[in-house]
């Protein structure tokens, strides 16, 4: 009875064929997105062939005319997908054979779906990664005009959530900016890994690793991770406490319940969607542990991956680009949220600037801030003799400190929020697209 | 410029309304799945109304027959989806109303992964039954360890799922708890009696706290972690089974319905539904793994990052239920080979009863391990089976062995000693199969 085949054990189905494992097999619902790169990958393959003497003139001019004929009919969705086609690549050739007969037999000589599949996702890879980096560049050029138009406009830099130091609006603008970047690093990297240009070492290799699906998908989790943060600057930045800004009612939903609620929702869900993403790069890395050479099915699960993870940044790329562009700001708000206390090391580094260590400065200006919480005034409300109790150094001129204006202009140093230097980082991230789109 | 509405630098579109946006926010491409609960949570939702006086019988009637027909139309694909159904619901409650739908679905569902569940152990724990005395290799570090019997492998496996129909099972019961009633933050003001739709909805209990109701997918969160340890099973099995159908092992063949071929390789039979199965627990841990970093941070209490999680459970319960449906076929269609199993199995594979032997005959075990690493060593320098060796030989080891040491050179005695409970002796393992058919039978109860 054990070594009898067919069922042996209760089963759902009788005959040869499972219903359940035909569907979980398949891969044709989401590889079908590749069809015109495995047209484009068929087509070199037969030159090849005929260059191999494997395939006359004739044949090759056969084949190539009935893959136009099979691209024609996917871009115009007039392709029908058989039952039996399990993926695109069978698809493919099948629809091949029944336009052009028994020499579209010849066309995967010596070719193994393991090699057409990984070249295919190249192809697609390789493109997808323009049609990215497009909507990237889109997005840190919305924020980059901004930053240059609001530099006037000053706000609270925060750490720990505690306001920290007074800096300027495009200077926040600018971290998002330039912290997206890094994409010129990756796209380098990535792009050198899919120059058709360069070929595999090693044929084993080739088949199974997907080193370069893994980086797409880590790629998008740190870009993700960085959208997610600006995110939740922005809904901190819109609530009624802070009032900064406020987002256009196209980014923005009601309740069903409580009819005063403006909810930043689009902001949700671009933070939220940090986590499939890296869920994706989590579970492609899982997938890929432990598998030994150098094909093995596992490796199908990269395609759906690489899809949802595609469509997931192109969507919040773009609506990034749409709350950047139409957010209303509230500047007046901005600025009285600016306090003196928030110059206290401003006034630590005036007695630096006088000559004091700035170990000793700070706690001088720490004294004062306590000294002015005790007298239930603001920090600039101090006067003269009461700072002379704290350190002799203090003389008229500590009135300059008194002013945001001049607070951010001293960090000139190339990086800060001085005017100069914001134009210094508006040039600098403008040039890196330039070369980026070059 | 800076604080005008509208569009201010670049931008792709024009007017108040951007398509992507609606798209990305818009939740009904996947939450349609749960139209039949909702129907059922409006109609429960609506005699609490009535209850606290806010509806008369004639609109609860009119309300209860309208939304009948909704159903109707669900039921057969005619309901029509206006581009302006953002999701599936309507007015009051909407957070309460989806995280309640979501429940009374995933409650549901749990029902349907466990009968999935409990047709696998039984399918493996009949098959276990009926091949009691083949035996085969066990391994540890993939290395030929001691003979064991094939069943006791299946039922390794069948034990571990017991685990994971069980925590099922628990999950539900942190499922199966009522947030309907609770308004949207602080409560609901207009008397609805929670009582009376916690029966109407058959929930095991109601929540204590509306923050916490709104926004706690705890359920959630530990249904995909069931999910991932139940697949980390699965997948450990399947690698056993890919391992025993390689040509190297030839201990199994799998039914060509759960094989594939080669494009290329005209030979090949490749165990594709194993790799599968192995190869999906990572994009369920995936989901595991990424709704946790959604829900890590966000403040009380209902964000729309939740939404995600709605995906992540249509998504993990669909990959279980195929996985588990494609495992059952697998195990109940296999081939296997009883002369390859047994040709495994060979003399050094003893060299534990061989100790055992010594130990049985006063000696301690540390000692008795030593003498029989030497009969190895020995063995294997003469180039020798180990139950080559004379009577002669085994002595200059170690006086003890005598003529009944012939009696450890016997597979089958061999398993039948570890007859502890949970060994893999013949009572043992009809213990388990017996014990694994009554936990079934009081999870179904």
């Amino acid at each position: 009875m054990a070594s009898e085949s067919g069922k042996l054990w209760g089963g759902r189905f009788v005959g040869t064929v499972d219903p359940i494992m035909e569907k979980f097999n398949s891969s044709i619902t989401y590889d079908r997105h590749l069809w015109e790169v495995d047209v484009q990958g068929s087509k070199a393959y037969s030159r090849g062939l005929e260059k191999a003497g494997l395939l006359t003139k004739a044949e090759v001019d056969e084949i190539l005319h009935g893959l136009d004929k099979v691209a024609e009919e996917w871009a115009q969705d007039t392709f029908k997908l058989n039952p039996n086609d399990e993926d695109i690549h069978t698809a493919n050739e099948r629809r091949l054979k029944e336009l052009i007969g028994e020499t579209a037999g010849k066309l995967h000589t010596g070719r193994s779906r393991n090699d057409q599949v990984v070249t295919d996702l190249r192809l697609w890879m390789r493109q997808n990664c323009w049609t990215l980096s497009a909507l990237l560049w889109g997005l840190i050029r919305t924020m980059v005009d901004r930053a240059e138009a609001e530099r006037d406009i000053l706000f609270p830099g925060y750490t720990h959530l505690q306001r920290a130091q007074p800096i300027r609006w495009s200077h926040w603008i600018l971290s998002g900016a330039i912290a997206g970047n890094p994409l010129g690093v990756d796209r380098e990297l990535l792009r050198a890994e899919l120059n058709f240009g360069a070929i595999t070492l090693n044929s084993m290799d080739a088949t199974s690793e997907r080193d370069f699906v893994a980086e797409f998908l880590f790629w998008a989790s740190l870009c993700m991770t960085h959208l997610s943060r600006m995110a939740e600057d922005l809904i901190l930045y819109s609530t009624k406490e802070f009032s900064f800004v406020q987002l256009s009612d196209a980014y923005s939903t009601g309740s069903s319940l409580m009819p005063q609620k403006k909810n930043p929702d689009s902001l949700e869900l671009i933070r939220s969607k940090a986590g499939r993403v890296f869920g994706r790069c989590a579970g492609l890395l899982m997938t890929l542990k432990g598998l030994p050479s150098t094909y093995n099915k596992d490796l199908q699960e990269d395609k759906e991956a690489v899809f949802e993870v595609s469509d997931t940044m192109s969507a919040v790329l773009q609506v990034a680009t749409g709350i950047i562009s139409t957010l209303q700001i509230h500047p007046e708000n901005m600025a009285r949220a600016l306090s003196p206390d928030m110059l206290a090391t401003d006034l630590a580094y005036y007695l630096v600037r006088k000559g004091m260590p700035f170990r000793q400065a700070h706690e001088a200006s720490g004294k004062a801030v306590f000294m002015a919480e005790t007298k239930g005034v603001a920090l600039n409300q101090l006067s003269l003799q009461e700072l002379q109790t704290i350190s002799p150094l203090f003389s008229g001129d500590v009135s300059h400190v008194w002013d945001y204006g001049h607070s951010v202009e001293q960090y000139a140093a190339l990086g800060g929020t001085a005017r100069s230097s914001v134009d210094w980082q508006i040039s600098q991230v403008r040039a890196l697209l330039r070369a980026q789109q070059a």
